[in-house]
This record gives structure tokens, C-alpha cells and sequence, in this order.
């Protein structure tokens, strides 16, 4: 301990060094937030001195010669050196090379890498990742002792049998087209729940059910999902793997292959539920001039406006991700929407605290530290 | 049973990724580092499943002589070509692939991107037969906002521009940030579910 | 021959091929739909090889890029394989373990990813002062608060839309309602200009190979 003190205070004075050469400061330190083995340079340069080819980053090696480790650009700048054993002292200086020839070194500067377990920057979001989903999680469990949970009217999802009752009306195909993502994407997972639903009602009504993809893994899904769904309905036979087919991974491709699949196969019956970026519109109006009714829903911001023009009923970002247990009914699915609402009135306090905090923090102190703590919990590195 | 072990899987790489997020120490760094790659690996493998029905579907269809059917050799041909050119001379510029990908596949890209004049107009069209107020509202920020974003509109009054600008930044903000954090919330909830196995019809099991 | 003419009057004959959609479907638009279909898909299968899996899965399993092996890719390796196996019925079962990692890697991605982005920097870009900041900063930031508070009303789903919620939701969805309106107006100019694009590539580029300038 009585030699540590002095050591550390060593460190940290040579973290830090000034010159007089063209090399005016440098400052070493651990890279922060990473796994460790990185330290950072940081140097600024005289404004006054002949400026050199380039600054060359020498660091000291165990026999105690300088050895290079990198070359940069003459001005004030930054550097990494990685690949470095975590808990070593390494020190470092930078030299300036005119022609050839070397210049005065810089300071010598010394920092040691560390590892860190936590990221800093990241604390407030670590601590209300936890407390949402925790809410979320309390509320599924909840759920699942079957209490009797109301679930708002969403129209968009009321209309969704009379959709595919209309299309067995008229003889005519349901069309589901899951977005353009793949699976790794949440809103195309959302949607693929959603088809489980819609192949139910088809399957139950007999209607044909057509699923164009974008994408090969969501052609394999939505393949299990319908046979799945008609397997349950105990209509087997009627399911027809050949409905569900993949275009292409292009996006204006997909989008044209669709177009004609709705204008020869006219389906009265439209879904267009998951991500859709500047194809949502060609296959909205699309849809709309088949005569086909349209449900539609995306949490894609910039496309609901086109949505809510061309189809008949948009479900609208948060509204896509309810659906699954608005349409099942399953109780820890209406738990889980439940928790959603609380996680809402949280982020709602969490706002109108920090408002109240940040207007009050002009005559009261202690209010704008509030709205600080708020910011500080709230934002991301 | 047949669920369990691919429940297992979703949950550990579920888990890892949002340790991964938080944790920056190994091994958690590592193993996240890597499944981000093998992940995009995995999912990029699937694509020879597509190619493999897209052929196998107008195979079927030229069988059959399905309705359409004398365009199936059309897609076939176009597929094959592409591959084969790929295949056999790369990908480089100036070598076929390149060449048929600058001539044929941008051009019909761009075009099917410029139907959406077309489309955005007769949504426009449609829209103005507003239903009830709150529609009438819709078209009337999209008026102010399109004028506002053209000389014409200025013209017409100086302050359509700011008008616009302020729509924009003010009522516009609000409401995409309102949109924004439900949905993240419902990303929140759905991700949940599928890590801890609650919802599973992906899987193509029961529920 | 003049290769560069040749891709011109591809480009351009594909383009009004498609065009005549927009008149009504017809052989036309078949073709190039059906070309452009079985193209894009072959581009896309070789792009995944040349620029995903040979870089990221086959030089580094077989040292290729850097010359060591890295003996880990086998495991995406045999996921992937897991992911060809629905193409064999009696095996197929195997795929749900790749897709399982897909929606489980894409799951955990997303679910921080999205908090980060589209929920956290949202609150905190909402945390604004309504003092101090002026008449029209007044007016703007309560629009902001009161939207953003009234809109998320309005996707409760648990509470019927009554009473005060429901007042507080009529808010929030006229607040949605001018904001997909503004969406909508701020990309109409963007969608046109494309289509000029287009026009000049056709005007421009195309017409003088037949001699015609205007």
C-alpha cells in the first residue's frame, strides 16, 4: 500500500506530459468500454514550429528500446495501439521525422489497459432495460392465472375474418405478404405469428392462401407456420406448399413480381403486415385496384403515411405486435400486451418528470438535477 | 422435444446479445462478436433454399402448363444466365455479370422506384375524398408540407416554407417519436416472448 | 459491336416494358416482370457467395484472408447446413436449430438495438424545459411533450378509450394523424424526382441512339 500510492500518483502524472518540441502534449490512456488490450494516444502540435513528413508512435519495449508501432499524419490527432496484455504499464512517445531525419521526441506518456465488465455508458439503459422487462415478464406471469384482461377494439384486427370470409365469398385468394426482411427482423417474427392466425381463419374457411417472400428463411417459416395452422384446423389436404414461394431478394424485383401476382390472381383478401420500405405503396395501390380489401401494418414510420391513404385498415406500429395476442386471446399474450401498457406509463412518468424537472430546474435547483439524473438514465453511449 | 433443443438455442443466443450489448469483457464479447458473424453466415446460406424453389416452382409450372406457364422459362433463363456468368467469369466491372446487372437489373429497379409518382399521386387523389376530420388533417399537413418544399409555394405566401419547416420539426417530432417508442416497446415485448420460448409457432410447433 | 448502345436500348425497352403497367397488365410487363425477377434473384445468390459467405465463412475457415484457419466457422458451417436440410424432408427438422439462432440472435440484437434508438433517445430528446426558452420554444415544446404523452395514450391497449384516456387519445391520434400528413407531403418531391430520372435516362440518354435530340 505504501508503495502503491506514490506509483499510482507516477502513472497518472505521466499519463499526461507536456514538450517543447513540435510534439507540444500527449496524453495516454485505457480505451474505455472495451475487452481490454487498447490504449489511446491523444497529442497536440505546435502551431509555430516547421511542420515534419510525419509523427512516428514509438513504444517502449521490455529490453527498454523504442520500437515503432505506427506512422501518423503530422497534426494534433489520435491513435490506438491494441493487442496489448491487460494490467501492463506501456509507455509510449511521439517522435516527428523531417526527410528523414528524426526530430525532438514528444513527452513520455504511460497508461496501463484494463478490462471493464460493465459499460459505462450504458448503466441507465442496463438499469430501465431491467426494470421493463421485468414489468413485462411480472405481467406475462400474470397472465397466465387466466385473469379476464379487456383488450381495447382495434379495427384493423376485427376486420381480419370478415377479410377472409369476403375472399371465400368471392372464390377469390388470400394474399399475406410478410415485408421484405428476414427473420432476424422483429416486425417479420411479429408477422409470422400474425399468418399463423390468418392460415387458421383461411384454412377454417377454405379459402387458398398465397404467401410471395422476400426472403428464403421467411419462405421456410411461413411453409411450417400454414401447415402448421391447417394441421390444427384438420384440414391437412388442403394446404398447398406450392402457395408459398419465394420471388427474389431484390426489393423493386419482389415488389414487380407481386404486383403481377395480385393483378393475374386478384385475391379479395390482402395482408401487407411486417417491414416495408418504398415498395409499400406500389403494392398498396396495387392491392387497391384489384378491388381487394387491405389490412395493412408496419412500425415502419415512414410508410404508415402511405398505408393509411391506400389500404383499408392500418395497424399502426406498436398496434402490429399486439395482434398476435389480440387475435389468440392467449392469456399470457394479453399479459404481455398488459405490460407493454405499464412499461408506457413508466416512459410517460419518466417524461413528464423530467419536463416538470427541466422547466422547474430554472427556479429550483434540485428540479433541474432531476431532469439531469433523467437525461444522464436515459442516454446511450 | 422436438422444440426443446431450438428453444435452447433462441434463448442462449437471445441472451448473449443483449449481455454483449452491456458486457464488454470476454468471453461475453467474444461469443457475441462471433454470433453476429455466424448469424449473417446462417441466413445467408438459407438463400440457396429460395433459389432452389424459385426454380423447382417454374419447373412445375412449364410441367403442368400452368396458367402463364410460357413465362416461367423466362425467370429460369434470366436465373441461369446471372448465375452462370457470376460463376464462371466473377463479378468484377466491364465482365458480363457486371454488364447485365448495369443495363437490365438497375434500370427495372429505378422504373419500378419511379412508379411511385404515379402511385403517390392517385394515394393523394384517393385521400382527398377525406372520410372524417381527423383525414381532412392528414391531406392538409401533406398540402402545406409538399407546397412548402417547392418554389410555388412560397410564391403563394412567404410563410408556406416556415409553415412547412415548422410542421416538420414541432407536430411531425411528436408524433413519430410517440410511434416510435410504442413500437419499441412491442420490439421489447415480441423479443421477450420468442427468448424465453413463450411464443414458438415459428418454429412451426404448437403454441 | 457497342456494347454501351446495346445496354441502352436494354435499359430503355425493359423501362417501358414496365411502364405499361401502368396502363394495365400485358405481355409487356409479364416478360420484364418475370426477367426481372429471375435476374435479380441470380444477382442475389451471387452476391451472397462472393460478398458474405466467401469472405466471412470461407477464407476464414480455410485461412484464405489472413492465413490462419479459424477452426470456429465450422459451427456456422454446420448451421448453415442445418438451414439446406429442410431441402431433404426426412432431415428437415434439423433447420429449426439454425432458425432458432436467427430469431434468437435477431431477437436479442433487436431488443436492445431498438431500445437504444427508437425508445431511450426518444425520451431523452423529449426532456425539454418549457421555461426559459422563449414564447414559440414555449409553444413548441409543449406540442412535443403533450404529442409524444397523448400519443402513447393512445396505444394503450388495456384501457378502454373513455373519459379522460379517451380525450387524451383523440389528442394523440390528431397529433399522429398531422404527422403522417407532413411524412406523407415531405416524400411526395422525393417520389417525383425519381420518376424525372427515369425520364431523362429515356429522353436523354436513349433518344439519341436513334438520332433524335431534343
Amino acid at each position: 500500500m505504501k508503495a502503491f500510492l506514490p506509483a499510482l500518483l507516477l502513472v497518472l502524472m505521466a499519463a499526461t506530459a507536456s514538450g517543447g518540441g513540435f510534439v507540444l502534449t500527449t496524453e495516454a490512456s485505457d480505451v474505455p468500454d472495451d475487452d481490454g488490450g487498447r490504449i489511446g494516444l491523444v497529442w497536440t502540435v505546435s502551431p509555430d514550429l516547421p511542420v515534419p513528413d510525419s509523427i512516428v508512435v514509438e513504444r517502449m519495449a521490455p529490453g527498454g528500446e523504442w520500437e515503432h508501432v505506427g506512422s501518423v499524419a503530422p497534426i494534433d490527432g489520435r491513435y490506438t495501439d491494441s493487442e496489448l496484455e491487460n494490467g501492463t504499464v506501456y509507455s509510449y512517445r511521439l517522435v516527428p521525422w523531417l526527410q528523414g531525419v528524426p526530430g525532438e521526441p514528444g513527452p513520455v506518456v504511460s497508461a496501463s489497459p484494463a478490462v471493464k465488465w460493465l459499460h459505462s455508458g450504458r448503466i441507465g439503459m442496463l438499469v430501465i432495460t431491467v426494470v421493463l422487462c421485468t414489468i413485462i415478464l411480472l405481467y406475462i406471469e400474470a397472465g397466465k392465472r387466466g385473469k379476464d384482461l379487456f383488450v381495447r377494439r382495434i379495427a384493423g384486427l376485427n376486420a381480419v375474418e370478415d377479410a377472409v370470409g369476403r375472399a371465400t365469398e368471392m372464390g377469390r385468394p388470400v394474399m399475406y405478404i410478410p415485408g421484405i426482411m428476414d427473420m432476424d427482423d422483429i416486425q417479420t417474427i411479429a408477422s409470422m405469428v400474425i399468418l399463423g392466425r390468418v392460415a387458421r381463419k383461411a384454412a377454417e374457411y377454405g379459402s387458398s392462401l398465397l404467401v410471395p417472400t422476400c426472403r428464403s428463411v421467411v419462405m421456410s417459416v411461413s411453409q411450417e407456420v400454414v401447415k402448421e395452422a391447417y394441421l390444427q384446423t384438420g384440414r391437412p389436404d388442403a394446404f398447398r406448399r406450392e402457395d408459398i414461394t419465394y420471388l427474389t431478394d431484390d426489393q423493386f424485383g419482389y415488389a414487380a413480381g407481386v404486383d403481377g401476382m395480385m393483378v393475374r390472381q386478384r385475391p379479395a383478401a390482402i395482408f401487407l403486415l411486417g417491414t416495408f420500405y418504398a415498395e409499400s405503396l406500389i403494392l398498396a395501390e396495387t392491392g387497391k385496384s384489384v378491388g381487394a380489401i387491405q389490412i395493412a401494418g408496419t412500425a415502419m414510420v415512414s410508410q404508415i403515411p402511405f398505408f393509411i391513404a391506400a389500404c383499408d385498415y392500418t395497424l399502426i406500429g406498436e398496434e402490429l405486435y399486439a395482434a398476435s395476442a389480440y387475435l389468440s386471446r392467449e392469456p399470457r399474450l394479453l399479459g404481455s400486451l398488459k405490460g407493454q401498457d405499464a412499461a408506457k406509463l413508466v416512459i410517460m412518468i419518466l417524461i413528464v418528470l423530467g419536463v416538470l424537472g427541466a422547466t422547474a430546474g430554472h427556479w429550483w435547483e434540485p428540479a433541474g438535477r432531476v431532469a439531469e439524473f433523467l437525461r444522464f438514465l436515459t442516454h446511450v453511449e | 422435444m422436438r422444440l426443446f433443443l431450438p428453444l435452447v438455442i433462441t434463448f442462449i443466443c437471445g441472451i448473449v446479445m443483449i449481455l454483449h450489448f452491456f458486457i464488454p469483457h470476454r468471453p461475453i464479447s467474444t461469443i457475441g462478436d462471433g454470433l453476429t458473424d455466424w448469424y449473417m453466415i446462417v441466413a445467408s446460406a438459407a438463400i440457396f433454399l429460395g433459389a432452389a424453389n424459385l426454380v423447382q416452382v417454374h419447373v412445375h409450372r412449364i410441367n403442368t402448363k400452368a396458367r402463364n406457364w410460357k413465362y416461367s422459362p423466362v425467370v429460369l433463363i434470366g436465373f441461369i444466365a446471372m448465375m452462370a456468368t457470376g460463376l464462371l467469369w466473377g463479378v468484377e466491372e466491364t465482365l458480363p455479370f457486371d454488364y447485365m446487372f448495369q443495363t437490365m437489373i438497375v434500370p427495372m429497379g429505378a422504373t419500378m422506384f419511379s412508379l411511385l409518382a404515379f402511385f403517390v399521386a392517385s394515394a393523394a387523389f384517393r385521400a382527398f375524398r377525406a372520410s372524417n376530420w381527423r383525414a381532412t388533417l392528414l391531406l392538409a399537413s401533406a398540402f402545406i408540407v409538399m407546397l412548402g418544399r417547392v418554389p410555388i409555394g412560397g410564391m403563394i405566401w412567404k410563410q408556406i416554407p416556415i409553415i412547412s419547416e415548422w410542421m416538420m420539426q414541432v407536430p411531425n417530432m411528436a408524433g413519430q417519436r410517440a410511434v416510435m417508442i410504442g413500437a419499441a416497446l412491442g420490439v421489447v415485448a415480441t423479443s421477450l416472448r420468442m427468448i424465453f420460448g413463450i411464443e414458438r409457432s415459428y418454429l412451426g410447433g404448437a403454441d | 459491336m457497342n456494347w454501351e448502345i446495346i445496354g441502352i436500348w436494354l435499359g430503355a425497352v425493359l423501362t417501358l416494358m414496365l411502364y405499361s403497367f401502368l396502363y394495365r397488365d400485358n405481355p409487356f410487363y409479364k416478360f420484364a416482370e418475370h426477367l426481372f425477377v429471375g435476374m435479380s434473384a441470380g444477382y442475389w445468390v451471387i452476391y451472397n457467395i462472393f460478398n458474405v459467405l466467401k469472405p466471412n465463412f470461407w477464407d476464414e475457415l480455410t485461412g484464405a484472408g489472413d492465413g490462419s484457419p479459424d477452426y470456429f466457422m465450422i459451427i456456422p458451417g454446420i448451421f448453415g447446413m442445418f438451414m439446406l436440410a429442410r431441402l431433404v424432408p426426412k432431415i428437415a427438422g434439423l433447420s429449426r436449430m439454425a432458425l432458432a439462432m436467427i430469431v434468437g440472435t435477431g431477437a436479442g440484437l433487436s431488443l436492445v438495438s431498438t431500445l437504444q434508438t427508437n425508445c431511450l433517445s426518444q425520451i431523452e430528446g423529449t426532456i425539454m424545459p418549457l421555461s426559459g426558452v422563449g414564447t414559440m420554444g414555449f409553444i413548441d415544446n409543449l406540442i412535443v411533450v403533450v404529442g409524444v404523452v397523448c400519443g402513447l395514450v393512445y396505444f394503450f391497449f388495456s384501457k378502454p378509450h373513455e373519459g379522460l384516456t379517451g380525450k387524451a387519445a383523440g389528442v394523440g391520434i390528431t397529433i399522429l394523424m398531422v404527422a403522417f400528413g407532413a411524412s406523407f407531403g415531405y416524400t411526395v418531391m422525393a417520389r417525383i424526382s425519381l420518376l424525372i430520372g427515369q425520364a431523362q435516362f429515356l429522353l436523354f440518354d436513349w433518344l439519341p441512339t436513334m438520332g433524335i435530340h431534343l
